[in-house]
């Protein structure tokens, strides 16, 4: 693969670095015919965003030489700290850059990026990289039946009120109504525990097609990456999402370019008011959005504590009136699962994902590839698995190779 | 100005004293060598020289001429003595440093000889602090016989131009190679690093490049512990020359302006790690 980037690329592509950064600590590169795909997912693999840059964007783009077998060439997989720092410092990019080419050499498995710069001074920095699978998440976001867009700027001015430390946040969505809360975790003091919430009439979305109430939560510090991303290009932000508990997909893209988030959603808790744990229990179905029902239904039974959905309460300014919120617990309950039982059913859950259908799977996120990382680590006890995944045993289909489309 | 007002007999019993209106021109420029606490002085007619060394073998000079200083005089062709040097600027921003325009630091600095510690007025705002810094029996510092005649490569570059290659540079790289060359890649600087290597290439041509003087192609390599602090050095100047004799040691010469608009110098002499003879 060889592509040749020219002064304002430069820029737009390390703003995705800088972007993708947030999401997790390694980059997937993968040329294809429809472009250069930059690919990357967090480790508890809850998150998952990727750039496609089309063979437009660059003043040049070549997959591979004849000799190189197939379509296309080599998927590569880069650390974040190797290749993140050379787009580090954007302003000077600006300044000095005027052209940047990116190629990928097998003989020497090195990734070569080269910086021609003002003064005819020459950067080149050759990358080691490992041979991989395409990273790609199945998510067919165009058969979400929901669907808000609205400029980036609106986006970020509600996600600006919600400090940088603030985890996770809850999109609360009616059909005359979109709010963002921030979502506090069991375990803290509600007392001590800062509560906002942000609303928006539907009037102020360019698109708003919501057809029942739901809460959405979701990790929005890997959001973050992405709408500051849109912010600088002015792009209008799509947000795509059909229940809680199946991924949510934050997009933009213009004429050169897509670029998708997609997010793991906590599973509701269940239709308002406080439930009973058994009633939470799902039986298990081969739909893996239930199995992740049935991770949080478990420990339910165990925690016994009230719970209510934050969203669709009014929430009145003094403390004594407002509502202690114990929200469906997120890290906590994944914790709990340390006997063998709740890890048999998570198995069983998961195993029978090896022979659903197609369809089901959009209800989660699928990697190719990292089934040897899922060994190790994809069902530890310790990672918050919002939404789970099938090993990548089952040949994944091949037409999906681009990033999530709209 | 208090300071110019002590009388002439003070003065009799010190064999140094300089005076500047504005202690940050030392100051600065002390601070592109402070990667060692002890730093040598030495001081002729000529004006002052600081040294710092490493390991022996890293030198860093800083020479400060007596027409900067506002009164230098010097009872001897040679007073020297070591002082550490981190107490010393301590000393000099001993004000905190204000950058408020029209403000500064005076500073007067007598050495009374051998045995006597170091001397410093500062003033500032009408309110005089005097500093005294035990000295010690300067060390000798190493000569390492760098001369121009034995210089095989130079070049002079703008250090606008380097000053980004070495804030970036990929510090878990072990060494620092540099490339001269009569021809390409003419003048390089690579790393060699846990994610892989990068090449920085100045042409002979560019604008940046004021002089380019190769007469044989040379590679060497230089620790990067050793030439990192350098990069202070680099973020003063305003241009940089690299010179490489035959056996590969380097000198860094840095032309700095104060903040009067003074020329001072800075210079770095370094070891080679090892000396790869390009073929």
């Amino acid at each position: 693969m060889n592509c040749l980037l020219e002064g304002n690329g430069v820029k737009v592509f390390g703003k995705a670095l800088h972007a993708l950064s947030r999401i997790g600590d390694a980059l997937w590169l993968d040329p294809t015919v429809k472009g250069l795909a930059l690919r990357a997912v967090n480790s508890a693999h809850s998150a998952y965003a990727c750039f496609l840059f089309s063979p437009l964007f660059f003043q040049h783009y070549s997959l591979g030489s004849g000799s190189e077998q197939g379509s296309g060439s080599v998927n590569c997989k880069l650390l974040m700290k190797s290749i993140l720092p050379l787009f580090r410092c954007l302003t000077s990019i600006e300044r000095n850059v005027e052209r940047c080419q990116i190629s990928v050499s097998t003989p020497s498995d090195r990734v070569v990026v080269q910086f021609f710069c003002r003064h005819g001074i020459t950067k080149t920095h050759n990358l080691r990289f490992q041979e991989s699978e395409a990273l790609q998440a199945v998510f067919a976001s165009h058969l979400c039946p929901n669907v808000l867009k609205a400029p980036a700027r609106l986006l970020c001015d509600m996600v600006m009120h919600f400090p940088s430390s603030q985890e996770e946040i809850t999109l609360s969505v009616t059909p005359l109504r979109v709010s963002l809360t921030n979502y506090c975790e069991e375990g803290k003091d509600p007392m001590r525990t800062m509560y906002t919430e942000m609303s928006l009439h539907p009037d102020e979305f360019d698109f708003f097609q919501v057809g029942v109430d739901l809460d959405l939560t979701f990790c929005l510090k890997e959001l973050r990456g992405l709408l500051s991303f849109a912010e600088s290009h002015s792009l209008p932000v799509s947000v795509n999402f059909s229940t809680a508990g199946k991924p949510v997909c934050f997009s933009v893209e213009d004429v050169v370019l897509e670029a998708s988030v997609v997010l793991a959603t906590l599973m509701d808790s269940e239709s308002r008011g406080p439930s009973q744990p058994a009633e939470t229990l799902a039986p298990v179905t081969s739909r893996c959005a239930d199995a992740a029902v049935l991770l949080v239904g478990s420990c339910e039974a165990d925690s016994g504590e009230p719970r209510c959905t934050p969203a669709v309460m009014d929430l009145v300014a003094s403390s004594q009136g407002s509502p202690i919120i114990s929200p469906p617990p997120l890290m906590l309950p994944l914790l709990q699962i340390d006997e063998p039982n709740g890890l048999g059913e998570l198995g069983e859950a998961c195993a029978s994902l090896t022979t659903t259908p197609a369809s089901s799977t959009i209800c989660s996120l699928l990697f190719n590839a990292l089934s040897s990382e899922q060994d190790s680590d994809g069902y530890d006890s310790r990672l918050p698995v919002l939404a789970c995944y099938s090993d990548g045993e089952e040949s994944m289909e091949e037409d999906h190779t681009g990033s999530p489309s709209l | 100005m208090p300071l110019s007002t002590q009388s002439q007999a003070d003065d009799e019993q010190y064999v140094l004293v300089a005076s500047m209106d504005n202690a940050r021109n030392l100051s600065n420029i002390l601070k592109a060598i402070t990667f060692k606490d002890q730093a040598i002085f030495s001081a002729t007619p000529n004006g002052l020289k600081v040294t710092v060394e490493d390991s022996k073998c890293l030198q860093a000079n800083a020479f400060i001429q007596a027409e900067i200083f506002q009164e230098f005089t010097i009872k001897e062709d040679l007073v020297g003595f070591q002082v550490n040097l981190t107490v010393l600027l301590d000393c000099l921003s001993i004000f905190g440093g204000s950058t408020v325009p029209g403000v500064s630091t005076a500073l007067r600095m007598c050495y009374k000889g051998y045995g006597y510690p170091l001397t410093l007025f500062l003033e500032e705002g009408g309110v005089v602090t005097v500093c005294k810094i035990n000295t010690q029996e300067p060390e000798e510092p190493i000569d390492f016989e760098f001369c121009s005649n034995n210089v095989t490569n130079k070049v002079i570059l703008l250090s606008e131009s380097l000053k980004e290659a070495f804030s970036e540079l990929d510090m878990t790289s072990e060494v620092l190679q540099i490339t001269m060359s009569p021809s390409q890649p003419y003048f390089r600087l690579s790393t060699f690093g846990n994610s892989g290597n990068a090449h920085y290439d100045y042409p002979k041509d560019s604008e940046m490049m004021e002089l380019f003087k190769c007469t044989k192609t040379q590679t060497n390599r230089y620790k990067m512990s050793l030439l990192k602090p350098s990069t202070k050095a680099l973020a003063l100047s305003c241009k940089v020359s690299v010179r490489t004799d035959i056996r590969g040691f380097l000198s860094l010469q840095y032309l700095v302006r104060n903040d009067d608009g003074q020329i001072c110098f800075v210079e770095y002499y370094c070891c080679p790690d090892e000396e790869v003879e390009e073929e």
